[in-house]
């Protein structure tokens, strides 16, 4: 069991080496992964702004619901900045992106995989790795950033016009109380997590998709795992990121 | 007989405990249609992996122009691949593309060619295989007797000096089957490139072999020319193809 994780883990870090390395020797085809990032960024905006809308409204209500009551009405602003901005908004976009794209990208693999597509590139001398892998991780890697401030933009606007409209509170007042409480540092880290979930989500899923057993359940059984090991693994480096970069 | 274009030496392979190759030795020579037959699972869709880098043997050497696909460096083992064009099963065609973009993928990525050359060649190659005027096609939308003909125009899109075919009758009717018997000895003649024949189909095999390998239990049990086979004394042999043709008595 333990053995079986520590070489599932070394076999993944392979992959990624040789992605890595497949990228270095037979270039970066930019015309693709600029592709794939604005593919993946007009079919996550969508339903990505919905959720961010939402994020935003009911991060307002906890706040007052929470702080109005000790008089402190300045939380309200400094909560929905520091959960939102930091935590909530970088989980959900990446969430979507594994949600989308990851699985996606697992399922396509897994049935080049099946149906031999993979080998065929192969055996014409084309890498897999550098046609089907490179590009739409450098495509998340550019599209996860932007969707994070976007959703990071939709939350706030969203919490603002709850603040104001149902909660009552001063216009002026709340966004600055917001605007104090967001550092370009809390804007960097959101983009540092942002960079980290995208490179987990695509080497994650390509690795599944890439190494997937061949049929219809081994497409089934890898796009699942994939957002099971996605999932958990983003959710967990979150942890260690907050821990790093504001414990 | 020609000079042997690939040389396998001594290979063995194993999956875990499962031995499925043992210190096989065959020669294929230049120019020529080397047929290799054997019941299901006995290794030779292994044998073409092999040959092609896709798989990696445990022992032995196999020789592609000389040089040996099993320590190749990457770099060596694309050079190879590309000599090398190969009919997959269900054909691997790439979903997403259509039809004049599959066979313009290797050109697209190995050569420089202009947009005009490359879709004249790809209509070159269509009507070579009986497909005039379907380069707009998905492949999805194709029958399986069309896919494995648009493969076979991919494959030899590069103008290899070796073609793999791996089963190219699987699946098909009998009449679509026959076809593309007659397709594959019309490129024997027209090509003169080196063809490996992975096949069930003995009867539509022994026409277009020059020479034919039978595959059993892990060895060879036979390997010579299609008249040398039909007089094996080998029981198998004689079992494999006494199911689908006269057999000459001994
Ligand atoms: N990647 C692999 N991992 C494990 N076992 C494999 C692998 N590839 C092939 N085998 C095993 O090797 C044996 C030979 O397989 P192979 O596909 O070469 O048979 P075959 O002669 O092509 O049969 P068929 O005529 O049915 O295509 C089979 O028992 C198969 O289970
Ligand atoms: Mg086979």
């Amino acid at each position: 069991m333990i053995t079986a994780f520590v070489r599932s883990v070394g076999r993944y870090g392979l992959f990624c080496w040789d992605c890595g390395v497949s990228a270095w020797r037979h270039g970066v085809r930019w015309d693709r992964v600029m592709g794939e990032a604005s593919k993946l960024g007009v079919r996550s905006f969508g339903v990505l702004a919905v959720m961010a809308l939402f994020v935003g409204t009911n991060l307002a209500i906890q706040g007052h619901a929470a702080f109005s009551a000790l008089g402190a009405q300045s939380l309200v602003g400094m909560f929905v900045a520091l959960a939102g901005v930091r935590e909530v908004c970088p989980l959900l976009a990446g969430t979507m992106v594994a949600a989308k794209a990851g699985t996606e990208m697992t399922a396509q693999l897994a049935v080049m995989r099946t149906k031999e597509q993979i080998d065929a590139l192969e055996v014409m001398a084309i890498d897999p790795r550098a046609e089907l892998v490179v590009p739409p991780l450098l495509g998340i890697m550019i599209a996860l950033p932007a969707l994070t401030i976007i959703s990071i933009a939709i939350a706030l606007g969203s919490s603002v016009a709850v603040a104001v409209w149902q909660l009552g509170l001063e216009y002026g007042d709340y966004v600055d109380w917001l605007v104090s409480n967001i550092t370009v540092f809390d804007l960097t880290a959101a983009m540092i997590k942002a960079l980290v979930f995208a490179v987990v989500i695509a080497t994650v899923s390509g690795w599944f998709g890439f190494f997937s057993e061949r049929g219809p359940i081994g497409v089934g059984s890898a796009t699942n795992k994939a957002v099971v090991v996605m999932c958990i693994v983003c959710i967990t480096l979150n942890f260690f990121l907050t821990t790093v970069l504001y414990g | 007989m020609a000079e042997p274009v690939i040389r396998f030496q001594g290979v063995s392979k194993s999956f875990g405990s499962k031995v499925v190759l043992q210190d096989l030795s065959l020669d294929i020579p230049r120019g020529q249609t080397t047929v290799i037959l054997g019941p299901s699972g006995t290794g030779k869709s292994v044998l073409i992996k092999l040959l092609v880098g896709l798989l990696e043997p445990d022992e032995g050497s196999i020789l592609v122009e000389g040089v040996d696909v099993a320590t190749a460096t990457e770099a060596e083992l694309f050079e190879v691949r590309k000599q090398i064009g190969m009919l997959f099963q269900d054909g691997a065609l790439f979903d997403s593309l259509s039809v004049a973009d599959n066979i313009a993928f290797p050109l697209r990525r190995h050569t420089t060619l202009s947009d005009e050359a490359i879709a004249a060649k790809v209509a070159e190659l269509l009507a070579k295989v009986g497909l005039e005027g379907i380069e707009e096609l998905m492949p999805s939308s194709l029958s399986g007797g069309m896919r494995k003909r648009v493969s076979l125009a991919r494959a030899i899109v590069m103008d290899p000096e070796i073609v793999l075919f791996d089963e190219p009758n699987s699946g098909l009717d009998p009449v679509t089957s026959d076809e593309i018997d007659a397709l594959i000895g019309r490129m024997k003649d027209e090509l003169g490139m080196t063809f490996i024949i992975i096949s069930h189909d003995i009867v539509g095999t022994f026409a277009v072999a020059d020479k034919i390998a039978m595959l059993y239990n892990g060895g060879l049990i036979a390997d010579g020319t299609p008249d040398e086979v039909l007089h094996s004394r080998e029981d198998v042999v004689r079992r494999f193809l006494k199911r689908n043709m006269e057999l000459p008595p001994l």
